[in-house]
Parts: structure tokens; C-alpha cells; sequence
């Protein structure tokens, strides 16, 4: 939820708590003011028609002309005691003058003539509508609750957007970063305090970032290098030692096989190497490269040299796709899905390749991943521990195609491993 | 035969110049820019092995300097910085070769041999036993006759004449051969099935050069005395 709808929810709940708190002591103080009024008329009626009735004058007769109607009964002292001296009710009654039945405003009065009998006097007059000023009361406050929701709306999102506009800009510019990426410089200047600061702490947290990762990726980089040296000396050392022509054959196959495993470490060494090198944009010189020329060249070398696992190769040419990409990289492309399609099959299995204008396929038999999918590109992530493999292949394809903009895309069907190449 | 070995490093560099010696050639060794560039000023040398890193200055600088003298030593840059820029700086620089480490001591031989050939010039062929092999052509003869080999067998047969005497593994021959994108192939048949017809082909010539077998991990050109 947005923070500028948060806020309007909460307003609005609030205020309307607080407008129908207000709403109904509104109405409670206009009714109260009502019936005073109408109390107080009431009473100086019925005085005056008390006095005429126990002085004998004659009392105004019921269709005089006012709406205020009354009646003068006889009671016992038992209900005069109970109900007297004076109550106020609310009612509705007939009014002769409105010819019309209407909310009235009712005052009994007891009282006691000369000789002691008792009387009750009923004055009634007609008063406001009450469900119309409940109907009235609320319309209004309604209507007030809506123009107030809409200012605060208005004015509080215009407010918010105006001073929260530093922080949206924070926000847009930690969205669009990406470590060791190509990312704009934070442009932010407000003179708000808690912004400015919260714009520094973005900004150094990225610095920071950023130092790390070019520091992690450096030293991946210098580490490869500084290993190159004492492998040559040991690759050398165990070499003389293997020209010995005293050297007994059993000791002999010990070293040989030492050197074997010296050789397997120098390539992962000179595979990470290119890695950092290709993630440093160490490759700049980019030339037009046709893939179809590139995989052409090392079919038949391929198709040789795994030529006992018995996998029938099928390539289906519908276009020429050329990229604008480092030569040799294009060939490191190209010569890893390649590798990849024979080593992770099955032996008797097949490889189907389709190549067009705009995308490169790979499609190979062999048993589904038995990893999850995700960690496919990863480094030293391989279907079990294979000696001829570095467990970089996929990695490098990967870096290949995303320093020259391209998606490398894997799917799994039919039995089938799918990579595929796009270009942009 | 002299050569000259820069090298900062003691350890690479008494190994290289022990193999080397092996081969018999002279061997001198600077392990810093101001030994190395006092020797260079005092001797000739027939090659030089040139570590582009070294403490007191670049190997770059020292081509320089070599160029400037008019020295004619071939020169063969060894460096652990396999890029493209220091290969292309050093080749225009009037290097003759570059080698990046780690390398192969058969490797490294058969450069030096490569390098020192071009330098007398005039001998453009390479003989082991009565094999001679004309890369200009493409051509191998055996005993003054005419052998045909496929476009691999020959690729193999000259990769083994220039390392002769040396053990070649089957990881560094399938590289050489067929490819630097090849690693450790869990199966080189196709190495054998090659190698096969390449040993039948040359005994049928009487050829006096044999590729032999190294326990299952590699092949070494021989030469047999008849």
C-alpha cells in the first residue's frame, strides 16, 4: 500500500468518528434549544389559561386561530399527587388550525381550584419535525465529511508528493542499482534533515558495495594470475622429472598422472581468469561475428573427438545470426553450449541444433538436472563431479551473452536439454 | 647456442635453465631489469626468454632498449599476464614469440628451435631421423620419398618433429591438434584411431622416427638408429 493511500484511509476513518460524535451532539444541542423555546411558550400559555380558569373568565375557544391547542380535565388527588405539579412530553396530536396531525411539544399541568378539586391542564404546540432535522443533520454532515475527505486528499497528496518527492527519487534510483553496474550518480537535493541523511546513508551503502565488489572481483582476478607462476614451476619441475629416462615406469605413472591433475588446475585457473576478465569488460574489441562460420568451424572437430559416445548430430540452418561481439568470446560462446550438448548426453543420444537470424539452439538428450534449475549458470554447479569438466562452461556462456546484451534461456522437454541463445 | 633467461622468479628459472641445459644450449640468467639489461649490453645472445614482469622495470622496456642497441636476439616473451595488449605490444615491440605461463617445457623447446630456425633463415624444413617435413608445402618425405598423410596426421607428425625426445600429453596434443577450446576429454580414441594410421604410415615408409607410446598418458617422438 502506497504510503499517501495509508494516510487518506487513516484521515478518513478518523474524521468520520469525529464528524458523527459531532453530528449527534449537533442535533442533540438543536433539539434541546427547540423544545426550551417551545417550553417556555408553553408555560406562559397554560398560566394563562389557569388564571382565566380559576377566575371564572370565560377560556379561548379551540379554533381561535393559533396552532397551540389545549384541554382542561378533571383529576383525582391520587393521580394529581403522582404525575403533578408539571410534565413536559413530546407527542403528536391533531391541530385544528393546521387542519393536519403534526409533532408536538406536550405541557401537563395539575393544579387545584378553591374548593380543592384537581385539574390537568394539556397544552400542546406544534413543534419542529425531528426525523426531518435527523435527515437534515445528517445530510449535511455527510456532505461536510466528503468535502472535508476530498481536501484531504487533494491537499494532503499534493502536500505528501511535494515533500516526499525527495524520497521517491531515493527510492527510483535504489530500484534502477545494481551492484557493479553502469548506474547514474544519486542526484537528490532537499533541505529536509531526515532525507538529506537517508540519501547519504543510501549513497555510502552503495559506495560501499560497490568498493567490495570491485575489491571480491579483483582479488578473484589477482588470485588466478599470482597461481600461474607456481604452477608453471611445478608443471616444469614435474616434467624434468618425467624425461628422466632412469625414472622406474611405476613412479613414472605417478607423475604422469600429477601432471594430469597439474593441467585440469591450470585450465580452471585460466577458465576464472577469463571469467573476471570478461566481467571487467576486458574485451573491448568487437568485430561482426557470424555464429553459423563460428559453429561451422567446430562441428567437425567435435563430432570427432566425441565420436565413441555414438550421438548423431542434426543441424538445421534457417537464417545467419551475426553479433557484434569479440571474436574469440563468440567462439567460447559457441564452443561451451557445443561441449556441453555431448558431454550431458547419452551415449547413443542425439543433438539437434537450429540455428537463425536471431537465436541459436542447442537441444540434447540426457536426464533432467539434478539441481534445481536456477543454480544452472552458477559456477562449479555440475551435474555430479565430472573430471573433464571445469564446472565453468555455463557460467562463461552466461557472461558471454550478458556482456553483449544477448539472454541465454534453458529449458527441459521431452527428455531434452534446450539452450538457447537470443539476440536483442 | 646461448640463451638468456629473465626470469624473476628462482624457482621457474632454475627449472628452465636445467632443461635447457639438458638440450645443451649455454644458459645465462638476470632475475631483475638492471642485471638483465646489463647483460644484454654486454653479450650476444642467440635468443632471450623475456618475463614481461620484473622487479626494477617491464620486460616491454627492456625490448625497448634492445631495439635501440640493435641487438638481433630473438626474443621470447614468457608471461603470466595472458592478454591480447601485452602479446600485440611485445610482437610490435620486435618480440618473436609469446608464451604465456604456465607452459610446457616441450613447449618452450620447441619455440626456442622455431625462433632460432627463422633467425638463420634459409632452412625451411624440419628433420627427425630421415623424416623431413617442409611446413611451407605441407609436404613430409621419407627418405627422399614422398608420403601422403591426412590434413591431421601431418598436423600430429610436425607437432611431434618439433618436440623431439619429448613426452607430449594426449591433453596438450588434442589442444595443439584439434583445438584450444578442447579440455580433458574423458575418452581420446580419436586420438588413437589418428595416431594409429599416422605409426602404420611411417613404418611402411621405413621411416627411422617412431612415435611411441608413454604409458597410456602421452606419445614421444623417438629416433631410431638403423
Amino acid at each position: 500500500m502506497k504510503l499517501i493511500w495509508r494516510l487518506t484511509f487513516r484521515i478518513s476513518f478518523a474524521l468520520s468518528l469525529l464528524l458523527a460524535g459531532w453530528a449527534v451532539f449537533f442535533y442533540v444541542a438543536v433539539i434541546d434549544e427547540v423544545n426550551d423555546e417551545a417550553d417556555d411558550a408553553l408555560e406562559e400559555y397554560s398560566e394563562r389559561i389557569i388564571r382565566r380558569h380559576l377566575g371564572g373568565e370565560p377560556l379561548p375557544a379551540a379554533d381561535d386561530g393559533t396552532t397551540t391547542i389545549y384541554s382542561v380535565v378533571g383529576v383525582d388527588a391520587a393521580y394529581a399527587d403522582h404525575y403533578g405539579p408539571e410534565r413536559y412530553s413530546d407527542d403528536e396530536a391533531y391541530i385544528p388550525a393546521l387542519d393536519n396531525e403534526a409533532p408536538v411539544r406536550v405541557l401537563k399541568t395539575i393544579f387545584r381550584d378553591a374548593e380543592g378539586r384537581y385539574f390537568e391542564l394539556t397544552a400542546a404546540t406544534p413543534t419542529i419535525e425531528k426525523e426531518d432535522l435527523q435527515e437534515a443533520v445528517f445530510n449535511w454532515v455527510v456532505i461536510l465529511y466528503l468535502s472535508l475527505l476530498l481536501s484531504v486528499v487533494f491537499i494532503g497528496g499534493w502536500v505528501l508528493w511535494r515533500s516526499l518527492r525527495p524520497l521517491y527519487v531515493l527510492l527510483k534510483w535504489l530500484d534502477a542499482y545494481t551492484v557493479g553496474g553502469r548506474n547514474a550518480p544519486l542526484d537528490n537535493p532537499t533541505r529536509v534533515t531526515e532525507f538529506r541523511k537517508l540519501t547519504d546513508a543510501a549513497r555510502r551503502s552503495a559506495e560501499r558495495t560497490e568498493r567490495l565488489f570491485e575489491e571480491q572481483k579483483q582479488f578473484i582476478g589477482n588470485a588466478s594470475h599470482e597461481m600461474q607462476t607456481p604452477l608453471a614451476v611445478c608443471r616444469n619441475r614435474l616434467e624434468m622429472v618425467a624425461a628422466d629416462p632412469d625414472l622406474p615406469e611405476r613412479q613414472l605413472g605417478e607423475v604422469l598422472s600429477v601432471l594430469q591433475t597439474l593441467e585440469s588446475l591450470t585450465r580452471l585457473n585460466r577458465t576464472l581468469l577469463l571469467l573476471s576478465k570478461i566481467d571487467n569488460g576486458q574485451f573491448p574489441e568487437s568485430e561482426e561475428v557470424c555464429l553459423n562460420d563460428v559453429l561451422e568451424s567446430h562441428l567437425e572437430a567435435y563430432a570427432e573427438i566425441y565420436g565413441h559416445r555414438g550421438i548423431s548430430l542434426r543441424v538445421e540452418r534457417q537464417g545467419r545470426m551475426r553479433c557484434a561481439m569479440n571474436g574469440s568470446l563468440a567462439e567460447m560462446l559457441v564452443t561451451n553450449l557445443l561441449k556441453n550438448a555431448y558431454v550431458h548426453n547419452r551415449p547413443g543420444g542425439s543433438i539437434f541444433i537450429r540455428i537463425t537470424d536471431r537465436s541459436l539452439m542447442f537441444a540434447n538428450t540426457g536426464d533432467p538436472l539434478p539441481f534445481d534449475r536456477a543454480d544452472l549458470f552458477k559456477r562449479f554447479r555440475q551435474g555430479g563431479r565430472r573430471e573433464d569438466s571445469t564446472g565453468l562452461g555455463l557460467a562463461l556462456a552466461e557472461s558471454i551473452c550478458k556482456r553483449y546484451g544477448m539472454e541465454i534461456t534453458y529449458a527441459y522437454a521431452d527428455g531434452e536439454h534446450r539452450f538457447t541463445v537470443s539476440r536483442p | 647456442m646461448k640463451i638468456l633467461i629473465v626470469e624473476d622468479e628462482m624457482s621457474l628459472q632454475e627449472v628452465i635453465r636445467r632443461s635447457l641445459e639438458q638440450e645443451r644450449y649455454v644458459v645465462e640468467t638476470a632475475s631483475d631489469y638492471e642485471s638483465a639489461l646489463e647483460k644484454t649490453a654486454a653479450y650476444d645472445y642467440d635468443c632471450i626468454l623475456l618475463d614481461i614482469m620484473l622487479p626494477g622495470g617491464s620486460g616491454l622496456e627492456l625490448l625497448e632498449k634492445l631495439k635501440q642497441m640493435r641487438k638481433s636476439e630473438s626474443v621470447i616473451i614468457v608471461s603470466a599476464r595472458d592478454s591480447l595488449e601485452d602479446k600485440i605490444a611485445g610482437l610490435e615491440l620486435g618480440a618473436d614469440d609469446y608464451l604465456p605461463k604456465p607452459f610446457h617445457l616441450a613447449e618452450l623447446h620447441a619455440r626456442i628451435r622455431s625462433v632460432i630456425r627463422r633467425k638463420r633463415g634459409g632452412e625451411m624444413t624440419i628433420e627427425a631421423g630421415n623424416v623431413c617435413i617442409r611446413p611451407d608445402q605441407f609436404r613430409v618425405s621419407v627418405g627422399g620419398r614422398e608420403l601422403e598423410l591426412s590434413r591431421k596426421e601431418y598436423d600430429i607428425l610436425s607437432y611431434f618433429a618439433g618436440r623431439p625426445g619429448h613426452l607430449v600429453s594426449k591433453t596438450t596434443l588434442a589442444e595443439a591438434v584439434w583445438g584450444d577450446h578442447i579440455d580433458q576429454a574423458d575418452n581420446f580414441d580419436f586420438i588413437y584411431a589418428q595416431m594409429k594410421n599416422l605409426r602404420r604410415k611411417l613404418k611402411e615408409a621405413g621411416a627411422t622416427a617412431e612415435i611411441r607410446s608413454v604409458y597410456g598418458f602421452g606419445y614421444k617422438l623417438i629416433c631410431t638408429e638403423e
